[in-house]
């Protein structure tokens, strides 16, 4: 860690507080900007405008800052309104094909991999049951995502595979564009897996969090053996393979791995395609979970990350860091959505015994249940979930500028533990801003805009 | 500098410059399918094919590049398995079932669809791509239905443009240079715009722009204010309402929009009626 200076995190504390629901302000080296919640909206803007703009979300006048906005022009009605989706098509599941480890992490969600329950590996004819829901209702030209998770999904490899070539055919016969994905802690990959998850472009995630000393202490077997060596090896072959199949790594920050850049260095170093990372908000024990001050530290590491990202950025050179690559992409396109995620929605967790969750982290979690693969997706609690979770129903989330870039948080999160993470979320996202504001001048052409005039 | 600047996507896609009206948002806009006050959308049909140029409103092959001259003149029946002709059903005289419709300039009885629905999934599946289109073999002025002898039909396998342009990230909100060449989106508008301004009985052409402004009621129920076909817009004019009539001399007439559109209608600035410069004689002339 660079040290225990937080000022740049001090400061995205202040500058990212809520004030109004309608307008977030900011302002860089190349001008003022402000953001439209309505659309997620971004436009660089005048002085005149806006102080007026700050004057008003200062003096929290909603009333104000509507009028300000209808005399720019930019007073549309709502593009989200309070209408949750409507019994949306299942488009992407991922299956925990074993739930079981063989890790012994103390703030997995799946509490080392059996959620809880007796460990079981998910039968074939269950898998194949997830497959043809998955594609039952997906027509031509239509994307649907499949992903193994679990517990370690690799304890059940035949069914990963029976079920891979049952997607890729049935999506094939159907004109359906499929995208295959496996997240693993990576002590079972073999030389054959690398060339099975290479020959169908898998997204493989590997969980690791840090460098060895690091990673053993967070991530050691259920004997208390550190697992960072055999990982790294049995990852190699992937690495080096890796050309339709992209092998990203995904930190998970606890209190005990704060040194992001030299952990993301080190990834992408080793050749990853893309270093990602997510803060431990609720863990079954509650062990490990981040507070205040560690989100302070982390945001911190995450916007030296970012500076980073900027400087290589500026200079014409990569650095996969994802959650830095995403905001940009999102806040480019002006994002906008009233969920967090799919949960729930098109997107579903299947138990190995078949039952249907809102995602992979509700399952066996009555909280989340959605049906079973029998009876189909349960749609009146599907509808229930949709109606409560929608963002425009949560606190504090309806009064807040980040409610369409965030989508109210993790609903595993939320529900477990609450939403202990909001000034770490906005504080990234107006870092984000900041950068997005700075790039789009500096480095057009990464977003494709035409350069910059005058 | 501009008060507000849109920067990313959704900003762009929905700005509206100060002044604009309502209808030049592409949202709000009449020309999605036939020209509009904006532009000739369906220009953007003529260049999707890489190697031809189509024409803008029918299936008819306009120009070819070198190599493919024996697609000159044809006309393109299928894309990728999608028609892109239909036949034109209905009733031929009180009482009968419908038929097939057809007549001396359209002996096969079909009709061509809209470039921009018939093409909707190509475009989205397809784009960057080759595609199968299949052609009549022989040149083909008149509408020509789907033979059921392939023989009769030529095919190629042609790439299709990306209709967005591109930037490393992806899709920009912008229309591909490719597709349209400086002065092509606004060049067909002559047409609908001197005529069917007068035309078009329930003011389509002018439905996004409001055709009746200063309106009051009057006693007796009937209103007064001001007809946007009037020729005296200002508040000198007394206020009344001037029917439409093609042959009331204080109306703008066809002779007036074929002639000087532009000073009879004036463009909308800042939401005042503009005054603008006529163009020296000869100038305005459209090219021949």
């Amino acid at each position: 860690m660079s040290g225990p200076d937080a000022a740049q995190a001090r400061r995205l504390f202040a500058l990212s507080l809520p004030h109004v629901p309608d307008v977030h302000l900011y302002q860089t080296q190349v001008g003022q900007h402000l953001l439209v919640v309505n659309g997620s909206r971004l436009f660089d803007v005048d002085a005149e405008a806006s102080d007026a703009l700050d004057r008003a979300r200062r003096d929290h006048d909603g009333a104000e800052v509507r009028r300000l906005l209808e005399a720019l022009g930019v007073s549309e009605a709502p593009f989200i309104d309070d209408t949750p989706v409507q019994s949306p098509p299942v488009r992407a599941l991922s299956l925990a094909v074993a739930q079981k480890c063989n890790l012994g992490c103390t703030y997995c969600y799946a509490q080392q991999g059996d959620f809880g329950g007796p460990a079981r590996n998910m039968p074939l004819q269950t898998a194949l049951d997830a497959v043809d829901l998955l594609l039952r209702d997906a027509g031509r030209g239509e994307r649907v995502n499949l992903s193994f998770l679990g517990g370690e999904p690799l304890f059940n490899r035949a069914v990963i595979r029976a079920a891979t070539e049952r997607a890729v055919e049935g999506a094939r016969a159907k004109g359906v564009s499929l995208t295959l994905s496996l997240t693993t802690n990576g002590t079972l990959l073999t030389e054959d897996d690398a060339a099975f998850l290479e020959e169908h472009g898998f997204a493989v995630t590997v969980s690791l969090d840090g460098l060895q000393e690091t990673h053993d202490r967070l991530r050691a077997f259920k004997g208390g053996q550190g697992s960072f060596a055999k990982v790294m090896a049995h990852v190699a072959p992937l690495l080096a393979r890796q050309r339709q199949m992209q092998v990203t790594a995904r930190v998970t920050v606890t209190p005990r791995n704060l040194e992001l850049r030299q952990t993301l260095d080190a990834f992408v170093e080793q050749g990853f395609h893309a270093v990602g990372f997510s803060p431990m908000l609720s863990s079954p024990t509650g062990r490990d979970e981040m507070g205040h001050a560690e989100l302070e530290l982390m945001l911190e590491q995450m916007v030296d990350c970012g500076q980073e990202f900027e400087r290589r950025l500026i200079a014409g050179r990569r650095y996969p860091f994802s959650n830095m690559v995403n905001a940009m992409r999102e806040l480019h396109k002006g994002t906008h959505r009233p969920y967090p995620c799919g949960a729930g929605a098109g997107y579903l967790g299947v138990s190995a015994s078949g039952e249907l969750a809102a995602c992979h982290r509700f399952v066996g979690d009555e909280e989340g249940a959605m049906g079973d693969l029998v009876t189909g997706v349960d749609r009146e609690r599907q509808a229930r979930w949709l109606t409560e979770r929608h963002v425009h129903r949560q606190e504090p989330c309806r009064s807040c500028w980040a409610r369409y870039l965030c989508g109210g948080g993790c609903h595993h999160e939320v529900i477990q533990r609450g939403r202990p993470a909001c000034d770490y979320i906005r504080g990234w996202l107006h870092y984000c801003l900041e950068a997005y504001s700075r790039l789009s001048q500096a480095r057009p052409d990464y977003f494709g805009l035409p350069p910059a005039s005058g | 500098m501009k008060k507000l600047d849109p920067k990313n996507l959704s900003a762009q896609l929905h700005y509206r410059a100060a002044g604009n009206p309502p209808g030049t948002l592409p949202s709000s806009a009449i020309s999605n399918c036939f020209p509009g006050l904006e532009f000739d959308f369906r220009n953007v049909w003529r260049r999707i094919f890489v190697g031809i140029e189509m024409h803008e409103a029918d299936n008819y092959v306009m120009k070819v590049d070198r190599g493919l001259e024996h697609l000159l003149h044809r006309r393109l029946l299928r894309v990728d398995g999608h028609p892109l002709v239909v036949p034109v059903m209905g009733p031929q005289r009180p009482g009968s079932a419908p038929i097939q419709l057809t007549n001396s300039a359209n002996p096969d009885g079909i009709t061509f669809m809209e470039w921009s629905n018939a093409l909707a999934e190509v475009l989205h599946a397809k784009a960057g791509k080759k595609v199968r289109c299949e052609f009549t073999k022989e040149e083909s002025p008149l509408p020509a239905g789907i033979p059921t002898d392939k023989k009769k039909l030529v095919v190629a396998d042609l790439e299709v443009r990306h209709f967005f342009a591109r930037g490393p990230q992806g899709q920009l909100a912008v229309i591909a240079e490719e597709l349209a060449q400086p002065g092509e989106l606004t060049q067909g508008l002559c047409s609908p715009w001197q005529n069917d301004y007068r035309e078009c009985a329930c003011y389509y052409w002018a439905a996004s722009r409001p055709d009746y402004v200063s309106v009051e009621q009057g006693p007796q129920g009937t209103s007064i204010g001001i007809n946007w076909m009037q020729k005296e817009r200002g508040p000198e004019v007394p206020q009344q309402y001037i029917l439409d009539n093609r042959s009331d001399s204080r109306l703008v007439s066809y002779d007036d929009l074929f002639r000087h559109w532009q000073e009879s209608l004036h463009f909308q600035i800042e939401g005042r009626d503009s005054v603008s410069v006529p163009l020296p004689e000869g100038d305005g002339e459209p090219p021949a």
